[in-house]
């Protein structure tokens, strides 16, 4: 469901202006941890996030979003100014609100951190696998942050002043978004396994393993 | 969406009204004043004002209308669903729940398509951190180039049957298609990396420095902000 940005003017106040303090404090935290010379591959990675993007996948102007494998690939650090990037670009398109680029990050940097914790996690797995399962944990975790933040939108968006407040037809939200939750999570898992299995025998030092390896891999790599 | 970016940007580029001579930051400034009152405001005739005003911005661009609408419209379906889960069955609740994300998505279509990105990037790099405003150069720049490459690799799919069969396979072989632009993509920053490192990179890109300079044009930009808070005094406390 992360695909689909919350717009400006709906969302309330307390819930969206709070994120932009905290993901400017957190793109500055990571901007310590990440390496400069990083940044031209998070630079194509976003890139990459944005032509995925492009691409319907069916109705509803449904497509991927890759923030998993992004995550898995970056680390949660790394992913982070990528995808504040990546809703921001979107946000100047009208994909997604200028005033909610910090909420519709949050969103799918919860998916790409999560992918980037599960992958490391699941390290006995073929990284495919792991790649797989770890994007579809991202989905899940993004999906109930979006749903979390579409339901207080519902009950505390604004509203005509003086007008009476009914209570929302959550029922109808809550239908569509499953769907497109449980499609959504699979299809990025099956793609992700695609990326997994292709990067594996292609390119693996791309692919973060156990902490160690990863800093060596990593840097032999660059 | 990335045609409509195109487009969107190929209009930034070669339009030639008063918005585009005008300086990038005068435009932001507008463009944040008018997304900030259309969200704030608490009178239903001054966002219809404001959502006037948005539209005359747009239809004044240059931009192609179709492209213009296409961009403007993305938040609709959204709001479908936002007014069908939250109508209280008067005009007002519907009329307040659909102008303010058009008028701010109106608004950013005419700030995108009036203003070229370096200029347009080039003052949000200085407040954010480091990372994120480079990462709006650099993104934006292999934009397009991977965009071409990925057409072609969707074409080659397509050629050697990689779009026929079950979904499951179709999706995996779509996701080792993307590895490709993944590998491709890491390659390609290396060198974009030393390059920036042989052309003198200090650690930070920060743009041209244009994006504030004032001409005759700005008197449009003027213009524009004294509507909006003239709108904004006459029309704050009206229904």
């Amino acid at each position: 469901m992360s695909h689909l940005h919350l717009p400006d003017g709906v969302v309330p106040l307390w819930l969206w202006a709070p994120a932009w303090p905290i993901a400017l404090a957190l793109l500055a935290l990571s901007n310590r941890s990440v390496p400069p010379q990083r940044v031209a591959y998070q630079g194509a990675l976003g890139a990459l996030m944005l032509a995925a993007m492009a691409v319907p996948l069916g109705p509803l102007e449904f497509h991927l979003t890759l923030a998993g494998p992004v995550g898995i690939l970056l680390g949660a650090a790394g992913a982070l100014p990528v995808v504040f990037v990546v809703s921001a670009i979107l946000a100047f398109l009208g994909h997604g609100g200028l005033t909610v680029i910090g909420l519709n990050t949050f969103v799918l940097a919860a998916a790409a951190a999560t992918a980037s914790v599960a992958f490391r996690a699941l390290g006995r797995l073929r990284p495919a696998w792991g790649m797989a399962l770890a994007s579809a944990a991202g989905q899940l975790v993004a999906g109930v942050l979006w749903a979390g933040i579409v339901y207080a939108t519902l009950r505390a968006g604004p509203l005509p002043a003086g007008g009476a407040r009914p209570a929302p037809r959550v029922e109808l939200f809550t239908g569509l978004v499953l769907v497109l939750w449980i499609v959504g999570t699979l299809v990025e898992s099956v793609v992700a396994f695609g990326i997994g299995r292709f990067l594996m025998n292609v390119h693996p030092a791309l692919l973060p393993r156990a902490p160690k390896a990863r800093n060596s891999e990593v840097e032999a790599a660059a | 969406m990335i045609g409509l970016l195109a487009q969107l940007d190929h209009g930034a580029s070669t339009g030639a009204t008063p918005w585009h001579r005008a300086s990038a930051l005068g435009k932001l400034i507008v463009a944040l004043g008018l997304v900030g009152l259309g969200i704030f405001s608490p009178s239903l005739m001054l966002l219809g004002v404001l959502h006037g005003i948005a539209w005359l911005l747009v239809l004044t661009s240059g931009l192609p209308k179709r492209v213009a609408l296409a961009a403007a419209a993305y938040p609709l379906l959204f709001l479908v669903l936002l007014v069908a889960a939250r109508w209280d069955g008067t005009p007002a609740t519907v009329l307040l729940l659909v102008l303010r994300p058009l008028t701010a998505s109106l608004t950013a279509v005419w700030l995108v398509g009036t203003t070229p990105y370096p200029d347009l990037f080039a003052p949000l790099s200085r407040i954010l951190p480091r990372n994120a405003g480079d990462g709006l150069f650099l993104t934006y720049r292999a934009l397009f180039s991977l965009l071409a490459r990925a057409e072609d690799l969707q074409q080659a799919l397509r050629l050697r049957g990689g779009m026929s069969g079950s979904p499951r396979r179709r999706l995996a072989l779509m996701g080792e298609g993307l590895g490709t632009l993944v590998v491709h993509s890491f390659e390609r920053s290396q060198s974009l990396y030393s390059t920036m490192l042989l052309r003198g990179h200090s650690g930070r890109i920060c743009g041209c420095r244009h994006y504030a300079r004032m001409s005759r044009a700005d008197l449009w930009v003027g213009g524009a902000a004294v509507a909006l808070v003239a709108a904004s005094v006459l029309l704050w406390t009206s229904p």
